[in-house]
């Protein structure tokens, strides 16, 4: 706007200027008044103005409650080349209860988890225990070379100071065989803390190690198949002896047509299934 | 809540003023296997950002070049540089903010131990890694353990690790019968298959083999991957110098963790 008024008057002096330039003769009457310029174009718009200034944040809310909880958090990684893990079972327990023991008949909870990759009655027989404070299951399985999800448990803050971490998960393409922790100290974490163990394998004894399509229920006996649910559980406990122990490894199909000859030719597992321990790396976090 | 804060706080400030003297702890490193021989170790004391290797996760080039072919530095193979931990870290025997390496040259043989004296430079954690040969990928791995700072003496385990990078084919890299699939390289080291180090080993290796994690197509052999880090499945071998599926010895080159122990000594300040 402000520019559109200064053209007009400028229009306005330039007139005025031509009119006293003139000698020759009286002056004739003033002209009529000649008419009025056109308008000129609008000028551009201004520049847009500065925003506002944000409002100032609200309080944050009052700190909740925990209920005297400490809380963990649990998750492991598959340390195989070629063995899914089932499921893991995972307790956290006062000192007085082993989810098994070396040299002794495997409980049935043990031998579903082992021979059928099923958790839950592990897990039941866990929380019959007087030592039991908390259990979960990771989610799913965790495959070959991968981390697991993440299990979450709640203690009381009085069991703190003596708390014993438990865990079982079965290695799918075997018959019988486990990874684990057997009741390991996770006493006094402070909040924050991250503790890892490294964990062998056992051997449930609860089933024998044919190595076959329709005793292992994991994927190389599906390939053959077998495997699944009817390779699963089955009550019969037809190993050497009725023992937990820890796992000799599986002999596979491998090296059968070799000069040792100490393949086993009628194992549906081949070299890529066999580990070395450890086979699973567990890492619980305390998080409150 | 708060106290527990408090307390934990004053906790690292002692751990902070306890460490502000430097220590060349002593780092003893003893090779338990039966016939796998160890490369130049490389031993690295860093924070808590650097992690040279994780199960779980994939190796850096920096790994695969130490668990194919033994190689830490551009000294030792130019072709590597760029790529090697050197490259990853940061000059040697320097602070580099979040590390301080060494490698400790010279092969260790089977039940053979070395001792060094290493400068911590008041890094925290302590990782150490050495290849396994003859193998494709493996490798003996200390995983950022905590670097103790009473004095005395500390001992550790150490699992063979499958770097991943490169398929457990237990095949000869000697053999001139099989070449690289797709491009006809001669076998062995860095990004190429068959097994490295095969002078190294105290018994002799096999020329027949079939191939085991990956197999002889008409003369040639993959250079495929089977990572992330994991645990070492182990040397299948078998007990046939002119055939069967693998040119490694099942009487000789197999092993079971710990393939290794690392003892620390922290000297009285």
């Amino acid at each position: 706007m402000k520019n559109q008024l200064f053209k007009v008057s400028l229009l306005a002096m330039l007139v005025t200027i031509t009119s006293a330039c003139t000698f020759d003769g009286d002056d004739g009457a003033v002209g009529a008044t000649g008419a009025t310029g056109a308008v000129g174009p609008a000028g551009a718009d201004g520049a847009d103005g500065i925003d506002g200034i944000d409002g100032i944040d609200g309080e944050d809310g009052a700190p909740g409650t925990n209920g005297n909880s400490a809380v963990y958090t649990v998750h492991f990684t598959n340390l195989t080349y070629n063995q899914p893990m089932s499921p893991a079972a995972v307790i956290l327990h006062e000192p007085g209860y082993h989810a098994f023991t070396d040299g002794e008949v495997a409980s049935v909870g043990i031998e579903m988890l082992a021979e059928a990759a099923d958790p839950v009655m592990l897990i039941s027989e866990a929380s019959a225990s007087a030592n039991y404070l908390d259990s979960t299951t990771t989610s799913g399985g965790t495959n070959p070379r991968s981390t697991s999800s993440t299990a979450t448990l709640i203690v009381p803050d009085l069991d703190v100071d003596n708390l014993r971490l438990s865990f079982a998960s079965m290695l799918g393409n075997t018959n019988d065989g486990f990874t684990g922790l057997n009741a390991m100290d996770v006493s006094s974490m402070t909040v924050g803390q991250s503790t890892s163990f490294m964990a062998p394998t056992w051997d449930a004894g609860t089933e024998a190690n044919l190595e076959s399509a329709s005793t292992v229920p994991g994927p190389a006996a599906s390939a053959a198949g077998g495997g699944g649910a009817a390779a699963g559980f089955n009550a019969a406990r037809d190993d050497l002896f009725d023992r937990v122990h820890f796992h000799r490894g599986i002999v596979s199909n491998a090296n059968v047509t070799d000069a040792s000859l100490e393949g086993l030719s009628t194992s549906v597992l081949d070299e890529s299934h066999r580990w070395n321990n450890p086979t699973a790396k567990i890492t619980i976090t305390r998080t409150r | 809540m708060k106290l527990t804060k408090l307390a934990s706080a004053a906790i690292l400030a002692m751990a902070a003023s306890g460490s502000a003297n430097a220590v060349v702890v002593d780092v003893e490193i003893t090779n338990l296997t039966h016939a796998q021989t160890f490369t130049p170790r490389l031993v690295i004391a860093h924070d808590a950002t650097y992690d040279a290797f994780e199960p779980g996760q994939d190796a850096s080039t920096a790994l695969a070049w130490l668990a194919e072919a033994g190689v830490i530095d551009d000294a030792q193979n130019a072709d590597s540089s760029g790529q090697n931990f050197e490259a990853e870290l940061g000059p040697v025997d320097t602070d580099n903010g979040a590390n301080t390496w060494h490698r400790f040259g010279g092969t260790l043989g089977p039940s053979a131990s070395l001792s060094y004296p290493f400068d911590t430079m008041d890094k925290p954690y302590l990782s150490l890694l050495t290849m396994l040969v003859p193998t494709n990928d493996a490798f003996a791995g200390l995983d950022s353990i905590e670097i103790p700072t009473t004095p005395g003496t500390y001992s550790y385990t150490l699992h063979a690790y499958d770097a991943g990078t490169e398929l457990n084919d237990e095949i000869n890299s000697t053999r001139t019968d099989v070449v690289e699939a797709g491009t006809g390289n001669a076998l062995g080291g860095y990004g190429l298959p068959g097994v490295a180090g095969v002078g190294a080993s105290p018994v002799p290796l096999g020329d027949g083999g079939t191939g085991v994690g990956a197999l002889i197509e008409n003369g040639e052999l993959e250079d495929g991957t089977d990572g992330p880090v994991h645990i070492h499945r182990g040397i299948l071998g078998d007990t046939s110098l002119t055939g069967g599926a693998s040119d490694l010895d099942s009487t000789a080159h197999r092993w079971l963790n710990p393939v290794a122990r690392v003892t620390i000594t922290v000297p009285a300040s």
